[in-house]
C-alpha cells in the first residue's frame, strides 16, 4: 500500500502517514451524508408543495403553501437557510449544518402559525384567512386538508438532522490518535488571519460570485413559478396544478419527453460507434501528410453553428430545382418524385442522425486517437511476431485499450441527454412535429410561439426536464466513478 | 511447398497491400461526404441564377451574392453585431474563468471548498429556459446585447478547464515568488499568466465558436431585429426567404448561400492555424477532471 500524498510504502494497517501525516485507508463512509442531503432536499422541495389544499382532488389549485402568506421574505429566508446547510453538508462540515436546518425549521413552524394566508382568487384580488380558519371552516365553505407540504417537512427534518447528528457522534468518539497540526501542510494560522492573508483572492472571486449568483442562482430560484399561475406578471400560487395537468392531461408533453430520449440516445450511440472506427481506421493511415488532411478535414464541421449546419442541408436537400440530393436521386431513377427528407415524418428522424454524426463525428474522434496513440507499439510487435492477423490485434489490443474511453465518452454524453435543443430547433418544423419537438423546443414554442402563455406551465415542464437531466448527472457521475475512479463533476 | 500453401501465402500478401489503399478510399470517400457540401454552397454562392442542380462549377458567375452581404445595412449590421459579441464576450470569458481558476487553486483559502461546490452545483441542476428569461426581464437586460454576452461569459466547464491548466504549473514557482516578495496579484500578472499562453489560447477560441455560433440566446433574449446576429439573421435569410430585394437579378438562394460562406469564413480561415489549440483543449478536459 502507498501513501496517496507522498507516495511512500506504508506499513500493513496504517491509519497515518508516518511521512506526511495525511490519513489513509478507509474513508469516511458517505452513506450518512447522502442521508442528510436528501433530507434537506425534501425540505427545500417542501417549500413549494402546498400547505393546506382543497380536499376536492378536481380543485387541485385551490392551495395555500409558503408563497401565499403575507411576508414573502419567510419563504427567501427558509430557502436560503436551506442552500447553506446543503452546501455545509457538501464541503463535509455537517457539525454546522445542523444549524441552519433548525432555523430553516423554525421559519416554517413560525410562518404557518403566526402568518395570514392570501387565498386568490385572480391576479390581484386576495382574502386574508388564518390556518386554523382554513381548517375548521374553510376559505368558501369549502373543507381543506393538510397537502403534501407537512410529510416532506416532518420526513426531511427527521433525516437531516439525523445524518448530521450521526456526524457528531463521530465526532466525540475520534480515532485517529494525530495530533491535527500534522494532518495539514498548512501554517496553523488561525482562520481571521488566513482570511486576511487571501484578501484579495476574494475581491478577485467576486465577479465570478456575483454572475454565478445571478445567472445561475436566481434562475434556480426561479423553479418556484413551476407552482404560480404566470401570465406576464404578478404570479399566483396554485399549487400542483400545472403537475397534475402535465401528467394527466397532456399527450404533447409526453411525446416530447418520448422524442428527447430517443432522439438523443439514438444519436449518441450512432455517434459514438462512427467516432470509433473512424479512428481506429485513421490510426491506421501511414501516409501522415495524408492523415493530417483527412483530421483537419473532419474536425471541420464542428466549428460551424447549427444555424449554418441547418442551412447548408437544407439548400442542398431542397425540393426544388435547386437541391443537390434530389436531382441526383430523381435522374439516376432511384426515385420519382422529390423527397422532403426535413419536412416528411418519415424521413425527418434518419435525416436528423446523418446531419448529427456529418457535423460530430470527427470531432469526437480527437478523444479516441489520443488513446490509440497511447498504445504502446510493442504490443503490435509482439502480437505480430506471434502471428496474429489485423483483425486479431484489433480485437485482443485495440479495443481492450480503448474500452475505457469509449465508456468516459458514453457517460459523459449521456449526462446531457435532456439537453438537447438547438440541433433539433433548427431543423424542426411544423410538419415533422410529431418525430422532432422535444422538451426544450415544446417550452421554446409554448412560451414564445404566440399569444399570452403561462410562463408557470412552462417552467413546470422545464424543472421536469431540469430534474431528470440531474438525476442523469447524479447517476453518470456515479458510474463514472465506479468505472474510472473519479466522477465528471 | 504444396500448391495450397502458396495459394495461402499469396492471398496474405495480397491482403496486407490491398487494406491501406481500402483504408484510403475509405478516407477521400469520408472527406468528400464532408466537403461535398460545403463545395456546393461556396458553387452556389457565385451562381447568378436559380437552377443549380448539380452544378459543381458556377455556370453564371458573379460576385453579387457576397455583393449583397457587403453593402446591404440589414446584413452587414449583423455581421457587426456577431463581431462585438464574440470580441467583448471572449475577453470577459477569459477574465473570468482565469480569475475564478487562480482562486480554486488557492487550497489553503478559507471557503475555497464552499466557492468550489457552488460552482460545481450550477453543473448538476439547471434553472431552466423560462425562469433564466425571466431573471433577463427582471434586470430590464432583454433587447440589449448585454442579454447575449454575460450569460454565456460565465462557463463552468471552461473555468474547470482552466483549473486543470494552472495546476499544472509547479508549487515551487508560487512559493518562490512569494519568497521574492510577489503580492498575489503580482504572481497572478507575472508568473501565472506568461505560463498559460497556451491555454489562454485554446479556451479563448472555444469562448470565440460559442459566441460566435450563439444562435439559442439571441433568438430567445433579443427581438429587436436591429441587434440581431448574423446566425439569426442567416436563419431567417433560409427559412422565411427574409432577404433585401436586389435589382441586379441575382436569386435570393445565391445571397443565401453567400451569407452560409461568410457566416463560416471566420473560423474556417483561423481554425487550420490553431487546430492544435483546439485539440489541446479536448484533451486537457478529458484527460484531467
Amino acid at each position: 500500500m502507498q501513501c496517496k500524498s507522498c507516495n511512500t510504502e506504508l506499513p500493513k494497517h496504517a491509519k497515518v502517514c508516518p511521512k506526511c501525516g495525511a490519513q489513509v485507508g478507509k474513508k469516511k463512509s458517505d452513506n450518512i451524508m447522502v442521508v442528510a442531503i436528501v433530507g434537506l432536499v425534501m425540505l427545500f422541495i417542501a417549500g413549494m408543495l402546498p400547505f393546506v389544499q382543497n380536499a376536492d382532488v378536481e380543485m387541485i389549485s385551490d392551495a395555500y403553501s409558503f408563497m401565499n402568506i403575507d411576508v414573502p421574505a419567510m419563504w427567501y429566508l427558509y430557502m436560503l437557510a436551506l442552500i447553506v446547510a446543503i452546501v455545509l453538508v457538501a464541503i463535509k462540515n455537517e457539525k454546522l449544518s445542523i444549524i441552519p436546518t433548525c432555523i430553516a425549521g423554525v421559519i416554517y413552524v413560525v410562518s404557518f402559525l403566526a402568518m395570514n394566508f392570501r387565498g386568490y382568487t385572480g391576479r390581484k384580488s386576495f382574502t386574508l384567512h388564518t390556518l386554523t380558519d382554513l381548517l375548521s371552516n374553510g376559505a368558501n365553505g369549502e373543507s381543506y386538508k393538510i397537502g403534501l407540504s407537512v410529510f416532506f417537512v416532518v420526513i426531511g427534518l427527521i433525516l437531516a438532522i439525523a445524518g448530521c447528528f450521526f456526524d457528531i457522534l463521530k465526532y466525540f468518539k475520534k480515532e485517529s490518535t494525530v495530533d491535527a497540526k500534522y494532518l495539514t501542510n498548512s501554517i496553523n494560522k488561525n482562520i481571521w488571519a488566513k482570511i486576511y492573508y487571501y484578501r484579495w483572492f476574494y475581491v478577485m472571486f467576486l465577479p465570478v460570485f456575483i454572475m454565478i449568483l445571478l445567472f445561475n442562482y436566481w434562475p434556480m430560484m426561479g423553479c418556484r413559478y413551476a407552482f404560480t399561475k404566470y401570465i406576464i406578471r404578478d404570479p399566483y400560487y396554485v399549487g400542483l396544478k400545472h403537475f397534475h395537468q402535465m401528467f394527466t392531461n397532456d399527450t404533447f408533453f409526453w411525446l416530447a419527453f418520448r422524442n428527447t430520449l430517443i432522439l438523443s440516445i439514438v444519436k449518441l450511440i450512432l455517434n459514438t460507434g462512427a467516432a470509433v472506427i473512424i479512428s481506429l481506421l485513421l490510426n491506421e493511415l501511414t501516409n501522415m501528410a495524408f492523415k493530417k488532411t483527412v483530421q483537419t478535414i473532419v474536425y471541420l464541421p464542428h466549428f460551424m453553428s447549427w444555424v449554418v449546419v441547418a442551412s447548408i442541408f437544407r439548400l442542398i436537400l431542397s425540393v426544388n430545382g435547386s437541391g443537390m440530393v434530389n436531382q441526383l436521386l430523381t435522374s439516376a431513377h432511384l426515385i420519382k418524385e422529390p423527397i422532403f427528407f426535413l419536412g416528411d415524418v418519415k424521413y425527418w428522424r434518419g435525416t436528423f442522425f446523418f446531419i448529427n454524426v456529418w457535423k460530430d463525428t470527427g470531432w469526437s474522434t480527437i478523444l479516441f486517437l489520443a488513446t490509440l496513440s497511447g498504445i504502446s507499439p510493442d504490443l503490435y510487435e509482439a502480437a505480430q511476431i506471434d502471428g496474429a492477423n489485423r483483425w486479431k490485434r484489433l480485437l485482443y489490443i485495440t479495443l481492450p485499450a480503448l474500452a475505457n474511453t469509449i465508456i468516459t465518452v458514453f457517460i459523459l454524453n449521456l449526462a446531457k441527454v435532456m439537453n438537447l435543443f438547438e440541433s433539433v430547433f433548427v431543423t424542426m418544423n411544423d410538419a415533422v412535429l410529431d418525430v422532432s419537438n422535444v422538451l426544450q423546443t415544446y417550452v421554446y414554442r409554448k412560451t414564445f410561439g404566440g399569444g399570452n402563455s403561462d410562463y408557470g406551465y412552462t417552467t413546470a415542464v422545464g424543472l421536469f426536464k431540469s430534474f431528470v437531466g440531474m438525476i442523469l448527472v447524479l447517476g453518470c457521475n456515479y458510474a463514472s466513478k465506479k468505472v474510472r475512479g473519479r466522477g465528471i463533476v | 511447398m504444396s500448391k495450397e500453401q502458396v495459394v495461402v501465402m499469396n492471398k496474405k500478401k495480397k491482403k496486407v497491400k490491398i487494406f491501406p489503399i481500402v483504408n484510403a478510399i475509405i478516407f477521400i470517400l469520408i472527406s468528400l461526404m464532408i466537403m461535398l457540401p460545403i463545395w456546393k454552397v461556396i458553387v452556389d454562392s457565385f451562381d447568378k441564377t436559380a437552377g443549380y442542380g448539380m452544378n459543381f462549377w458556377p455556370q453564371h458567375f458573379t460576385f453579387g451574392g457576397y455583393g449583397e452581404v457587403v453593402s446591404k445595412v440589414a446584413l452587414y449590421r449583423p455581421f457587426i453585431i456577431s463581431c462585438i459579441v464574440t470580441i467583448a464576450g471572449t475577453f470577459l470569458g477569459l477574465l473570468l474563468a482565469t480569475l475564478g481558476a487562480y482562486v480554486l487553486i488557492q487550497w489553503e483559502m478559507p471557503g475555497r471548498n464552499f466557492f468550489a461546490y457552488m460552482l460545481l452545483f450550477t453543473m448538476i441542476f439547471d434553472g431552466g429556459m423560462i425562469p433564466k428569461y425571466l431573471v433577463m426581464k427582471n434586470l430590464h437586460l432583454l433587447n440589449t446585447l448585454w442579454s447575449v454576452i454575460l450569460p454565456l461569459s460565465i462557463n463552468v466547464y471552461n473555468l474547470v478547464l482552466m483549473r486543470n491548466f494552472f495546476e499544472g504549473i509547479p508549487e515551487a514557482l508560487f512559493e518562490a515568488a512569494e519568497i521574492d516578495g510577489c503580492s498575489p496579484m503580482g504572481t497572478f500578472f507575472r508568473i501565472v499568466l506568461p505560463l498559460s499562453k497556451a491555454a489562454l489560447a485554446s479556451i479563448g477560441l472555444m469562448f470565440a465558436v460559442q459566441f460566435w455560433n450563439d444562435y439559442t440566446n439571441f433568438k430567445i433574449y433579443v427581438t429587436d431585429n436591429k441587434l440581431f446576429n448574423f446566425q439569426i439573421k442567416l436563419r431567417n435569410m433560409v427559412m422565411d426567404n427574409d432577404i433585401p430585394n436586389n435589382a441586379d437579378g441575382i436569386d435570393p438562394n445565391t445571397i443565401s448561400n453567400a451569407a452560409v460562406i461568410v457566416a463560416i469564413l471566420p473560423f474556417a480561415i483561423i481554425y487550420p492555424f490553431c487546430q492544435n489549440y483546439f485539440v489541446q483543449g479536448v484533451n486537457i478536459g478529458a484527460v484531467k477532471e
